[in-house]
């Protein structure tokens, strides 16, 4: 039974009939549902989604970003204390980010990192009981795209995590086609801070405004919002 | 809470658009954000929007004894609360510097100002005059409190009726409402403030700066004015050094951002006063109705539930013959016979009492029976759940425990119970006095 | 039955959802004219003092429109804290806060109820874990025992007792009672009963509400 996919589910709410796993009959449950005993909670508001062939999950809407393991997120550096830094990302509590988990750093190599930079990592520990750790490396060392990002450049702002997990999906026309004849370097961070750095101030601005501004539209109206803003940038060159 | 810290990027970007002569909201310099001024149902209470900020303002008044340096002057009293909606590091209680700040800036431009005619609020001189009271409630913050703060300070103050009051000889009659139509304060003129953000040791200025705004500002100035080109109160704060004429500059723009902003209340105000007059719905209600056809997407939905006549009837119907069975119903009755004395005086909430006491050791025991049928009951009326399910955190397991600690400490409650009754007892009899009198 | 319910249907209720720029959820509700808005942020960073270490920890701060909080907001605030406690799965969030602001803006009766459901509306805004939803409603009973759902403050001030019942959203079960004034155990019960039923309107209502604001995104 898939027919609750798709619909608007509130806390409390019971879910029956979800689709087993023909080899082990087990469900996996997502964000938002909870088991208790038989049955399965609903915890968040939201919709529930569905992925084959028994993966089930809640897409809420919410502002507030919770640490999750292996996402890459943006945070702020706020202190240097000693060995590491600590970053703020948006969540309960500061994470921290040792100074040797940059590529090529250590202890005579000290990563250049200064108190009010944007860092772009991924989280190596993110645990309700413990305190969130980041790392600027991937498992073979590299940076591949993560460290000290913008700086004196680019601009950063917050949006819902909602709008982020929709601007990064697959099937999200927004980042394609504001790119079509409009050069800009994005970053999106799971925590819901996008920084961006377009060829002008204004360019910049109007690319921010837009992605904050599609955070309601569908496909169409996207496409109509981004054919509009590319004669304005015609117009500013 | 801590704030999102500010980032060197966000800084630098701010410092850069600002040079270029370009906002990141898209205004130009010397544009305001768009303002919005809502009242409520009840005389004296607005909300005012400046773009993202918003704030809301409450007047209430009573009768007080005037200062003895000022015999024949009313009162007006002026409080801005940070709440903590506004802001995660703003807290509840205590006042912060920037509170201090704001506060005295709001009361220096309505009180010192004059706007108010406090001697109209004399009753009689040296023993009562009227105190009024403005209370500005901070909702959210993104920048430029102040000038919100002081438009809705003032349209409230505007909106606001008092009783109307009769002296005759020593005689002092304040009129209900009901009774005889209340009377406006006189408000002399209308002072508003206009603050600009100074960038790079003043070569720069914003009007109307945003929370982002105001956090990378080298410092800033607000001038209070009226329409009439007077002005109440002037404060330079932060790091800047600015020029005479750059200060004139300033109070000129003021001027025009003054009087646009008075012509929008008397426009409010106006508006108010004929809906109110047709008897068309006004308040807080029909404000977010309007916006509503603005299609502002993430608006919830307005129903109306004009449940029928039926309904009650079905109620009582089903109060009658409720799911729970009926022989537990008088099981209840049973009960209040013993309660019967305690109910008169279930009051004002607070923590939850309901720890095993006094009197209800004698029927505990019923109750238990009482509360074990109707978890039978429920587990009847749930189709999904199965036994299993609710046996985790049903009432079920509480009941028995609750019925084993009884059982030990039943005699001595019995005995408790018996002296509570004399003493709820007594104080009936009091409360029985008190009634007499009256 | 002699003593019919005198009104048996809520006031019109509106709600805004998300219209606070800053907190993490907010909303306001109208029920009647009477006006409340509330705001959540969290889960936030917790002050040391009052850390717990396997649950969250619940602020409410109630704000009157006008004065200083005294006891009876103070016990309004208790009420709606306990409330709160009993419906957010705290323990997903330890050593965090959750902080939750609720104005009053206008009261015409009904304000505790208007106050948790629009702290409800709140938390649903927020997207915050819940184990389920509450609904709270309010009644008067006047001198000849009919019942007045919603009452409103001319209403109230005629009263014998005015109750609230605040039910949860699985069994509708009580959550919290409140009541002032004097009744009986058969008045109680038919009160019970009587804002039972007009709970499933409230929750009808949140389901209609975020059904539409989810629906869009």
């Amino acid at each position: 039974m898939v027919d609750h996919v798709g619909t608007v589910f509130l806390p409390g709410d019971t879910i029956h009939n979800l689709n087993k796993s023909e080899k082990t009959g087990k469900i996996i449950i997502g964000p938002g549902l909870r088991q208790e005993s038989e049955t399965i909670i609903v915890s968040k508001p939201g919709i529930l989604r569905h992925k084959e062939p028994n993966i089930y999950w809640i897409d809420s809407h919410q502002k507030k970003y919770v640490p999750v393991k292996g996402e890459q997120v943006l945070g702020v550096v706020t202190a240097k204390a000693g060995d590491v830094f600590r970053v703020d990302v948006g969540g309960s509590e500061q994470a921290t980010l040792s100074y040797l988990s940059f590529e090529g750093a250590t202890k005579r190599n000290r990563p250049d990192v200064k108190v009010g930079d944007i860092v772009f990592a991924r989280f190596l520990v993110a645990n309700k009981d413990m305190e969130p750790e980041l790392v600027c490396m991937d498992g073979a060392g590299r940076s591949s795209g993560m460290g000290v990002i913008g700086r004196d450049r680019g601009f950063m702002f917050t949006c819902s995590l909602n709008l982020i997990r929709k601007i990064l999906s697959p099937g999200c026309v927004l980042l394609k086609t504001l790119g079509n004849g409009n050069r800009f370097e994005i970053t999106v961070g799971m925590n819901g801070r996008v920084w961006i750095h377009g060829r002008s101030v204004v360019d910049t601005i109007m690319v921010a405004n837009a992605i904050s501004a599609a955070e309601f539209m569908d496909k169409d109206q996207i496409r109509a919002m981004c054919s509009k803003l590319a004669d304005r940038f015609i117009v500013v060159e | 809470m801590r704030e999102t810290p500010l980032t060197n990027c966000e800084k630098d970007f701010v410092k850069k658009s600002v040079a270029e002569n370009r906002r990141i909201d898209g205004r130009q310099p010397y544009d305001t954000r768009k303002a919005k001024i809502t009242f409520g149902v009840d005389r004296g209470s607005c909300q005012v929007q400046l773009g993202q900020t918003r704030v809301f303002a409450q007047v209430s008044c009573e009768v007080a004894e005037p200062k003895p340096s000022r015999p024949s002057d009313g009162i007006l009293f002026v409080n801005l609360e940070l709440s903590p909606m506004a802001c995660p590091s703003f807290e509840a209680g205590r006042l912060s510097d920037y509170g201090v700040e704001l506060n005295r800036l709001l009361e220096r431009c309505l009180k010192e100002s004059r706007c108010l005619d406090t001697e109209s609020l004399c009753i009689t001189t040296g023993e009562k005059v009227w105190s009024i009271r403005v209370d500005v409630h901070v909702l959210n913050h993104d920048g430029n409190i102040i000038d919100a703060a002081s438009i809705a300070a003032i349209s409230v103050l505007a909106h606001f009726r008092r009783p109307d009051v009769t002296v005759s000889g020593t005689e002092i009659t304040i009129h209900p409402i009901e009774e005889r139509d209340p009377v406006p304060l006189s408000v002399h003129h209308m002072p508003l403030c206009v603050t600009f953000a100074f960038f790079e040791q003043g070569k720069y200025l914003v009007v109307d700066p945003t929370d982002l705004e105001e956090k990378v500002m080298d410092g800033k100035m607000v001038i209070g004015m009226n329409k009439h080109r007077e002005i109440c109160t002037l404060q330079i704060t932060g790091d800047i050094q600015l020029e005479k004429d750059q200060v004139l500059r300033c109070s000129n723009i003021a001027v025009v951002k003054v009087t646009e902003m008075t012509e929008l209340i008397h426009k409010a105000l106006d508006n108010d006063r004929q809906v109110r007059a047709s008897g068309g719905k006004f308040g807080f209600a029909e404000s977010i109705s309007i916006e509503k056809v603005t299609s502002n997407q993430m608006k919830g939905s307005e129903i109306n539930m004009e449940d029928a006549e039926e309904q009650a009837s079905a109620l009582v119907l089903s109060d009658q013959d409720s799911e729970t069975p009926s022989d537990t119903i008088e099981d209840e009755e049973t009960v209040v016979h013993v309660l019967n004395k305690g109910v008169g005086s279930i009051g004002q909430g607070g923590a939850s009492q309901w720890t095993i006491d006094e009197e209800e050791a004698e029927k505990m025991q019923t109750e238990v029976k009482f509360k074990m049928t109707r978890t039978k009951s429920a587990h009847k009326n749930l189709p999904t759940a199965t036994d299993g399910d609710l046996g985790d955190n049903s009432e079920e397991e509480e009941t028995i425990v609750l019925g084993q600690d009884m059982k030990i400490i039943s005699q001595q409650e019995r005995q408790n119970s018996q002296k509570m009754q004399t003493k709820t007892g007594d104080v009936k009899m009091k409360k029985g006095k008190k009634y007499m009198k009256k | 039955m002699s003593n019919s319910s005198k009104r048996s249907n809520l006031r019109v209720m509106s709600a805004e959802l998300s219209l606070l720029s800053r907190p993490d959820g907010s909303a306001t509700l109208f029920q009647g004219d009477t006006c409340v808005m509330s705001a959540v942020y969290g889960p936030g960073e917790v002050r040391i003092n009052k850390e717990q270490i396997d649950r969250a920890t619940v602020e409410v701060i109630y704000k009157p429109r006008s004065g200083l909080p005294g006891c009876t907001e103070k016990s309004q605030e208790r009420l709606i804290r306990n409330t709160c406690e009993t419906v957010l799965l705290s323990s997903l969030h330890p050593r965090s806060s959750v902080s939750l602001t609720v104005q009053e803006m206008q009261n015409s009766g009904s304000l505790l109820a208007c106050c948790i459901n629009s702290m409800c509306l709140a938390l649903l805004d927020s997207g915050m874990s819940m184990k389920c939803l509450v609904a709270a409603v309010h009644c008067v009973l006047d001198f000849e025992g009919a019942v007045f759902l919603d009452a409103t403050d001319k209403e109230e001030k005629g009263a014998q007792a005015c109750v609230t019942f605040v039910f949860d959203s699985v069994d509708k079960n009580v959550v919290m009672v409140h009541a002032v004034g004097k009744y009986s155990v058969e008045q109680f019960n038919k009160c019970m009963s009587v804002c039972r039923t007009a709970s499933a309107d409230i929750f009808h209502f949140y389901r209609e509400t975020m059904t539409k604001k989810l629906k869009r995104s």
